[in-house]
């Protein structure tokens, strides 16, 4: 596979981008077109802890699950359900475990959809195993036990292949913690990247071999870090102006799948996807209120402004009081889109797409930014150097400065996070235009500082 | 967009920018530095995160004859004094708590270096991230403000089996162990510690946070605490100094 960068934006204005469209659908699964006129709930789920202790257990955890979320999707008469099925890592570092897994999945969605004609896909995202207890090990022996895991999923019934990739995390982790702007440049821009580039070829090569789809990744190991690490209106740990700007130089980042093969729909918590839905035109997965579940959101109904599928991000499986957690979340989800459906057949969904906007667009920073016409400038400033991976994640770090720096005054910002962007926006403004020399620069500072940087991870 | 929009004030309160001291972070710093020539600058370039301004006033106050092991209660931790109560009231961030933290570090070691005999510490903690779990941030986070707020850390890093950090208590003999994990399926090697500590004989404080670990889970087995925020980790390090027990830990920390 080759690399093919995005040169242009895929809409002629923000204001055409809307959710349950993308210029680009993604047929998928049993009968499932993805991004093409409607939207799709996406349910995730984590088994029991206790249910990972054999290969048998795990697997009947996955049929209940998925036996659970199909019945309850035709008892309420909902159309379309996509089911994604994030791997615990005995399931990826041992293949064949996500391999049945899978297989048993399939077998039951294929029963319903046969008996009713619901339509369904699967998506299996193994997890990023390549690292050992001291270092990253991104292109090692683990980067093939993945490739196979991979394999055996796509072989066994997976529809949609994602991962959530770690590369550049460890430059990342120490950068954060210390507001050190350029160092989120090179671990996300650059290294992130890289990685990306390397590992999304093999991944789109699988699913082309095995006729499914690749599907995407998400900045969640470094950019949702951020976000988490920021948390809420009165935390104390990171400004919310620093994590949007990690979150703007993520969308080039998580754009590199596409460039090197993948189609879409993106992974639920990027939420940098209605960035990368500007650009490449793919359909996206979102989460916002329906992932309380998994964690607190200060963006939960901006964040479906532009979604093909809407997430609850991840749910342990156990019982509440409205049936099991995958069949309450499911059923959330699903009317979501309900009225997001209506909305498009009755020509009302600009109005509800703004709604939803508006709720959050003043909430905090990162809302503000994430709405589609700020989001689509971000994608305007990353196309501007699309064939140089520092100079575009620099770009889309500058713009959201701009954006901040010059924005509606209805967002009020803190005192704090307005230095905490006037010190970021020194930063980028002291920055060279030369990616080479920032490479290189940037290659000799973080093998001093971080102990644990592997160039060679890279190919550096 | 569409024509549509919004009051924000009438449909959410930003309460951040409501509650926001008044006073700015530098000039509720200067309210706590020490009067002291020599130490005060010390106190500042803890403050300000700079590694070599605080070796460079630890020097010129070992020059005047202060003493080195002296200085680290008398001038670093003084300055760490002035960055933790300025977090503990939210009005800086933790990056300025880790930039400060490794100014600190580094002024400790050079102290260290100029003296001849080793300094007495507040007590030794250990620290791991559960078996099974690569994910360190918060394992980091923890250390470095224990390490910031006087204690002796013993960082056994990530994916640390169980029988590792069983030989690191047995060998370090500490006030207390910490343990963070990300994801639900690692965290049950918390459960595993604490049994193993049990049989053992050790009842020391197991300190566990981090991603999904919540009171539910940690209230499941004797020695857990839980720490809701790594900020938690220092002020549950001092309230054992303070003489509490594991009841009264719990009683102070599990707020839910």
């Amino acid at each position: 596979m080759t690399v093919n960068r995005y040169t242009k934006m895929a809409y002629a204005s923000a204001d055409d981008m809307i959710f349950g469209k993308s210029p680009n659908p993604v047929k998928a699964g049993l009968d499932l077109e993805i991004g093409a006129g409607y939207t799709t709930p996406e349910v995730n789920y984590a088994p029991r802890p206790e249910a990972g202790e054999t290969k048998e257990k795990l697997v009947k955890e996955y049929e209940r699950i998925t036996r659970d979320i199909m019945e309850r999707m035709v008892q309420v008469g909902f159309p379309a359900v996509v089911l994604e099925t994030e791997h615990v890592q005995q399931m990826t570092n041992n293949p064949t475990w996500g391999g049945e897994v899978a297989n048993a999945q399939k077998a039951i969605m294929e029963d319903y959809h046969d008996e009713y004609g619901i339509k369904c896909a699967l998506r299996h995202t193994p997890g990023d195993i390549r690292e050992d207890r001291d270092y990253m090990q991104l292109r090692g022996e683990k980067y093939n036990t993945l490739m196979e895991s991979f394999e055996e999923v796509a072989s066994n019934g997976a529809d949609l292949l994602s991962i959530e990739t770690m590369g550049g995390k460890e430059v990342f982790d120490r950068a954060i913690l210390r507001n050190d702007v350029p160092g989120m440049l090179f671990a996300i821009g650059c290294l992130g990247t890289m990685d990306m580039e390397y590992i999304w070829q093999d991944i789109a090569g699988i699913a082309k071999k095995n006729n499914v789809v690749a599907a995407g990744d998400t900045d969640c190991a470094q950019a949702n870090t951020a976000m988490f690490i920021a948390g809420g209106l009165l935390d104390k740990n990171l400004a919310h102006t620093l994590a949007i700007i990690a979150r703007a130089i993520s969308a080039p980042r998580s754009l590199a799948a596409y460039e090197a093969g993948a189609v879409g729909p993106g992974k639920d918590c990027g939420y940098e996807n209605t960035i990368v839905k500007s650009i490449a035109g793919v359909p996206i997965a979102q989460e916002g209120k329906t992932s309380t579940c998994a964690h607190s959101d200060v963006m939960g109904n901006l964040v479906m402004q532009c979604c093909d599928l809407w997430s609850n991000e991840s749910v342990e499986y156990h019982g509440e009081f409205g049936g099991t957690t995958v069949q309450c979340w499911s059923e959330s989800l699903a009317y979501d889109c309900a009225l997001m459906n209506v909305s498009l057949q009755t020509g009302q969904s600009k109005n509800l797409r703004d709604m939803m906007v508006l709720s959050d667009k003043y909430r905090d920073p990162q809302g503000y930014i994430l709405a589609y016409d700020n989001a689509y400038k971000i994608g305007e400033a990353i196309v501007k150097d699309s064939d140089d991976i520092y100079l575009r994640a620099k770009n889309a770090a500058v713009e959201c400065v701009n954006l901040l720096e010059n924005a509606d005054p209805k967002l009020q910002m803190t005192r704090f996070e307005k230095n905490a962007l006037a010190d970021a926006s020194k930063a980028l403004a002291g920055l060279t235009d030369d990616s080479d020399k920032f490479l290189s620069d940037s290659l000799e500072q973080y093998k001093k500082e971080v102990k644990v940087f592997r160039p060679e991870n890279y190919g550096l | 967009m569409t024509s549509l929009d919004v009051d924000p004030s009438e449909i959410l309160e930003r309460y951040n920018v409501k509650m926001e001291k008044a006073m700015t972070p530098d000039d509720a710093a200067a309210e706590l530095y020490p009067k002291d020539d020599l130490i005060r600058p010390i106190a500042e370039a803890i403050y300000e995160g700079e590694e070599d301004d605080t070796v460079e006033g630890l020097q010129k106050a070992i020059d005047a004859g202060k003493d080195p092991i002296a200085l680290i209660d008398d001038a670093l931790m003084v300055g760490m004094g002035v960055v933790t109560k300025l977090y503990d009231e939210g009005i800086i961030f933790l990056p300025n708590v880790m930039m400060s933290a490794d100014a600190m570090l580094d002024g400790i070691d050079f102290c260290k270096s100029q003296a001849k005999e080793a300094p007495v510490s507040k007590g030794k903690i250990v620290c791991h991230v559960a078996e099974g779990d690569v994910h360190d941030i918060g394992k980091s986070i923890v250390s470095a403000l224990l390490r910031a707020n006087g204690f002796d850390v013993v960082d056994l890093g990530r994916d640390v089996p169980v029988d590792e950090v069983i030989e690191a208590v047995k060998k370090e003999k500490p006030m207390m162990v910490t343990g963070t994990a990300l994801m639900t399926t690692t965290m049950y090697a918390f459960k595993a510690v604490n049994d193993r500590l049990l049989e053992a004989g050790i009842k020391i404080p197991y300190q566990c946070g981090g991603g999904a670990v919540n009171q539910d889970f940690v209230s499941t087995y004797e020695l857990g605490v839980y720490g809701e925020e790594a900020a938690d980790a220092p002020k549950m390090a001092e309230a054992i100094l303070a003489g509490a027990d594991l009841g009264k830990l719990k009683e102070q920390f599990h707020q839910h």
